[in-house]
This record gives structure tokens, C-alpha cells and sequence, in this order.
């Protein structure tokens, strides 16, 4: 099955989303390597963008991202559980 | 507080639904080493932890084992969509089916509901602390029997993420032993309870 234009920008989310995620563990134990923290800070405003632009254009990632003032999007959207949504 | 992010932390998209396989799989959701039961582990014992990056760790493995049970309740949800009642019978799928059809509910592959007694709390960060880096070596074995056992592709690409995972959180784990052991002084080389006994 091939991606999606949505899946594609899903995936990009995720894999800034992860390498935040497996960072800020480091960073936990880690939270005066400079290194580290700069690596947080660079991908951390990639994610706010991705995030940003795949709110805008297919819907609210958490229930605090509904941009749409018409319509309350944050339920009618899917899941990520289906096939086809990750 | 917890907010829900509407993402898997790992794709998962599964072609052909597999009864037997979701079964197995099944045991990562509530079973005795599985991603429940280590949710609930960390984010109960970060209370008592006697440091703010102990706490951190445990709060942020505890926040991600949420997530990794989303993913294994994803991968069961997709190997049991419409399946037929021969399916269901010939995948030995029968007997979940008659109590849960085919909603996700916890339970090992055995067949045990899920159990608060597969981990412990015990206020002790050392005692805790050494059961999270077991529980972290269990869970990897079950990925990796897991592993043994699968062949579709669909499936063993997430499996082989969560598997990754416990393997990074160990190491974390790790440094939290050793950052709480740091703070234990040169009379206590037994390591009680270094956020109890206050000398």
C-alpha cells in the first residue's frame, strides 16, 4: 500500500517525535550535556512546525490543536489505531 | 496531567488480519511482561523516587510505556478485523471470542487476565529500581520469542521497534541506579532504603 500524502507527513512527526522522545530520556539522566540539549532544541522546533502545517491541513493531533473555528474536528477525525492512519 | 496525542509513536499497518498470531501478541498487552504492566510499574514507584531525574525517568518510561500499549493494542485490533467464524475457530481464537468478541482486553497469551501483582511499588529506589531493569530484560525476551514466531513483515517491524525500546530504557534505568547510588554514603555499602532511613 503506498503512503499516503498524509501518512508522509505522519511519518516525518513521528520520527522528529522519536528522536525527541529518545533524547529527552538521555537528558534525563544526562541534563547538563550541551550537546544533548542543543540536539533537543533543533529537532524540537522541526516537530513544532511538521506539527503545525498537519494540523492546519488534516486535522488536530491533540484535542488542544483544533484550528478549524467552524466545526469541532478533534472527534470526527480518525484514529490512529486504524489501518492506514500511522 | 496526560494529554492524548491523536499518533502512534510507530506505524502500524497490518494487511491480513491473523487470529492466532493476535493471541500471542496479546501477552505484550496484559500479560505478566507486558506493556501494562510496566506502564503501571513506572508510573506508580516515580512517587517515592528519591531524586528529581529518577522521577523523570520514570514518569518519561512510564509516559512511553502508555504509548507502546497502544501500539500492541493497534496490532492486535488489526490482525482480528473482519474475520470470518471459520477464522476464528481455526486460529484458536474461539475462547477470547466467546467473553471479548473482538474487543481489546489485557490477558496473557495463557489466557490470565491482566494482574497488579505481576509488579511492585515498594517505596525502596534500589529494590524498584533493580526490578525495572528485569522487567525491561523481560520484555525484550518476550519481543524477541515474539520474533521467533512471526514471519509477516507488517508485524515484526513494530514488533522490532518495541523490542529496540526496552533495550534503550534499560540502559536508562541503569543510570538511574547508579545516579541513586551515588547519593547513598560510604556506611550504607548495603544499600538500604536510601529514601526512607533518613540515619
Amino acid at each position: 500500500m503506498a503512503l499516503s500524502d498524509k501518512q508522509k507527513l505522519m511519518r516525518k512527526i513521528q520520527d522528529q517525535a522519536f528522536v525527541l522522545y529518545d533524547v529527552m530520556l538521555y537528558l534525563d539522566s544526562h541534563p547538563t550535556c550541551k550537546e544533548a540539549l542543543e540536539y533537543y532544541h533543533k529537532h524540537r522546533e522541526m516537530k513544532e512546525k511538521l506539527i503545525e502545517e498537519y494540523e492546519r491541513t488534516y486535522g488536530p493531533i491533540t484535542a488542544m490543536g483544533v484550528v478549524n473555528e467552524g466545526k469541532w474536528t478533534w472527534s470526527t477525525c480518525a484514529f490512529p489505531w486504524e489501518r492506514g492512519e500511522s | 496531567m496526560w494529554q492524548y496525542k491523536k499518533m502512534l509513536q510507530y506505524p502500524v499497518n497490518i494487511k491480513n488480519p491473523d487470529p492466532a498470531l493476535a493471541k500471542l501478541i496479546m501477552s505484550q498487552l496484559g500479560g505478566p511482561d507486558g506493556e501494562l504492566g510496566a506502564s503501571m510499574r513506572y508510573l506508580n514507584q516515580r512517587y517515592s523516587a528519591p531524586c528529581r531525574q529518577v522521577q523523570g525517568i520514570l514518569t518519561d518510561i512510564g509516559t512511553e510505556e502508555l504509548g507502546h500499549m497502544e501500539m500492541v493494542s493497534a496490532i492486535i485490533f488489526q490482525l482480528t478485523r473482519n474475520l470470518t467464524e471459520k477464522e476464528i475457530k481455526q486460529g484458536g481464537f474461539d475462547a477470547y471470542f466467546v467473553d471479548h468478541t473482538t474487543g481489546i482486553y489485557p490477558v496473557a497469551a495463557s489466557g490470565v487476565p491482566f494482574s497488579a501483582e505481576v509488579f511492585q511499588s515498594t517505596g525502596d529506589a534500589i529494590a524498584d529500581l533493580s526490578e525495572d531493569l528485569a522487567a525491561e530484560q523481560k520484555a525484550r525476551k518476550s519481543y524477541d520469542n515474539l520474533l521467533r514466531l512471526i514471519d509477516d513483515p507488517d508485524v515484526r517491524d513494530p514488533i522490532k521497534f518495541l523490542r529496540e525500546r526496552e533495550i534503550v530504557h534499560f540502559q536508562r534505568f541503569g543510570e538511574g541506579l547508579r545516579l541513586v547510588q551515588d547519593m547513598l554514603d560510604s556506611k550504607n555499602f548495603y544499600a538500604y532504603n536510601p529514601s526512607f532511613d533518613k540515619k
